[in-house]
């Protein structure tokens, strides 16, 4: 073998594996590069991993944005309250306004009903009742628009809470758990309360009140829609009182259908609302 | 003619007096347990073997260490206690003797029935034998997860406050 044959040999020997590493590295350049510059193969690549990333950032939203989110709107509706109020009055002056028209047309009507009626029993009474009391017939009128109405009536034990009579046209919940309930709301109250043996006298609640009139064994409590006026709180007392006067003798021996009867007897004249 | 009374159950937390009460009145167990705040009140209408008519005013109290701190005025007026204890917790009626003594004195006319719950769970007779050993007659043990027994316990105090009629 010639010099020049070994040192070729030699060559072969030590540089063959360089050239292929660099050969195969060349190839993988060549497909990196192929895919970063053609769009399709890139987006094939990346889309993934963006999709992903965007579902993660969207679920986080609440919690990471959230808190910093509201901040900033509370700073911004504490910075710019008249802009706010700018914004939102032609809305809620609307609203009102509607409100108010629709209210004051219903009244209307029911006035004009009233001053049409000028020659009825109802319209001759409370001439005269304007006559001698001093007050002014309009005034009148507009207290009996929202008079106050008896809606329901129970006659309830007390301690035990037992229903021993009731006047009502409502079959929503059974009376017998309304006068226990009652009867428990009371007792809670009354022992809550330091109050030396004090009695509930009233619930109120928005459109209705509970008037309650305390007696011996039992109490009476009233279910009243409209306006609670001081006047019809005090007949209503009176009332209770001449009820009691008949009732408080004979309670124990009277049946619930009895005492039904008595308070249907004695409510005759007042305006017990059918639902 | 019909009649109405009114039933009070006792018994200290957790020994089952609304799932006892649910029982009866639905037929329906609840695995949660909430506890009574207050007072509930349920009405159930039984038959009496005379053929009138009871109805039944039952108020589901919220459990005490003892009924001793129960609002009284919860218990006045009542025709029937139905006092509830747990057959696996021993504490719900280790002290059952002074409890019963506390009742008997305070409210002497009223129908008093003393009841083992969750008889599902522990048998009954070691502590029937404990109890009697305290002079105290346990009237029925029950179950308000499966309802054994639980018909029967109201009805039985709704048979004897009708029979007094």
């Amino acid at each position: 073998m010639v010099k020049e044959d070994k040192l070729q040999l030699l060559r072969d020997i030590l540089l063959i594996d360089d050239r292929e590493v660099a050969q195969a590295i060349n190839r993988r350049i060549e497909t990196i590069t192929d895919t970063i510059e053609r769009r399709e193969k890139l987006s094939e690549k990346v889309d993934p991993i963006i999709e992903e990333r965007l579902k993660l950032f969207v679920e986080e939203i609440p919690l990471s944005l959230g808190p910093v989110i509201t901040d900033t709107l509370k700073k911004q509706i504490a910075e710019s309250k008249d802009q706010v109020v700018e914004a939102l009055y032609p809305i809620m002056g609307k609203m009102i306004k509607r409100y108010i028209q629709s209210e004051i047309e219903l009244l209307s009507e029911n006035m004009n009903r009233k001053v049409n009626d000028t020659f009825s029993v109802v319209a001759v009474k409370r001439k005269f009742r304007a006559l001698f009391t001093g007050v002014k017939e309009s005034d009148l009128m507009l207290s009996e628009l929202d008079a106050p109405n008896v809606n329901e009536v129970f006659v309830i034990q007390k301690g035990s809470g037992i229903l021993l009579g009731n006047l009502s046209h409502t079959a929503t919940v059974d009376k017998d758990m309304i006068s226990g309930m009652l009867t428990a709301i009371k007792s809670f109250v009354e022992d809550a309360f330091e109050g030396g043996g004090q009695d509930l006298e009233a619930i109120n609640y928005e459109l209705y009140s509970i008037h309650i009139q305390n007696f011996h064994t039992y109490y009476i409590a009233v279910v009243i829609s409209g306006t609670y006026t001081k006047s019809f709180e005090n007949k209503l007392e009176n009332r209770l009182l001449k009820l009691s006067k008949s009732l408080s003798p004979r309670i124990s021996t009277l049946t619930k259908e009895a005492i039904d009867g008595v308070l249907i007897e004695f409510f005759k004249k007042w305006r017990v609302q059918k639902k | 003619m019909e009649g109405t009374k009114k039933i009070v159950l006792l018994g200290q937390f957790g020994v089952g007096k609304t799932s006892l009460l649910r029982r009866f009145m639905t037929n329906v167990f609840e695995v949660d347990y909430k506890t009574t705040l207050g007072v509930q009140i349920k009405k159930k209408e039984i038959t009496l073997p005379s053929g009138k008519k009871l109805s039944m005013i039952i108020w589901d109290l919220e459990g005490f260490s003892s009924v001793s701190n129960t609002r009284t005025s919860y218990l006045i007026g009542s025709d029937g206690f139905i006092y509830v204890f747990d057959l696996t917790r021993p504490v719900t009626y280790f002290n059952l003797r002074e409890e019963i003594d506390y009742i008997e004195k305070n409210y002497p006319n009223v129908c008093l029935k003393i009841i083992g719950n969750k008889n599902d769970l522990k048998d009954s007779s070691s502590i029937e034998e404990y109890l009697a050993n305290k002079n105290l007659k346990v009237h029925g043990f029950c179950s308000a997860k499966t309802g054994e027994g639980v018909e029967e316990i109201f009805r039985h105090i709704a048979f004897k406050i009708g029979s007094n009629e």
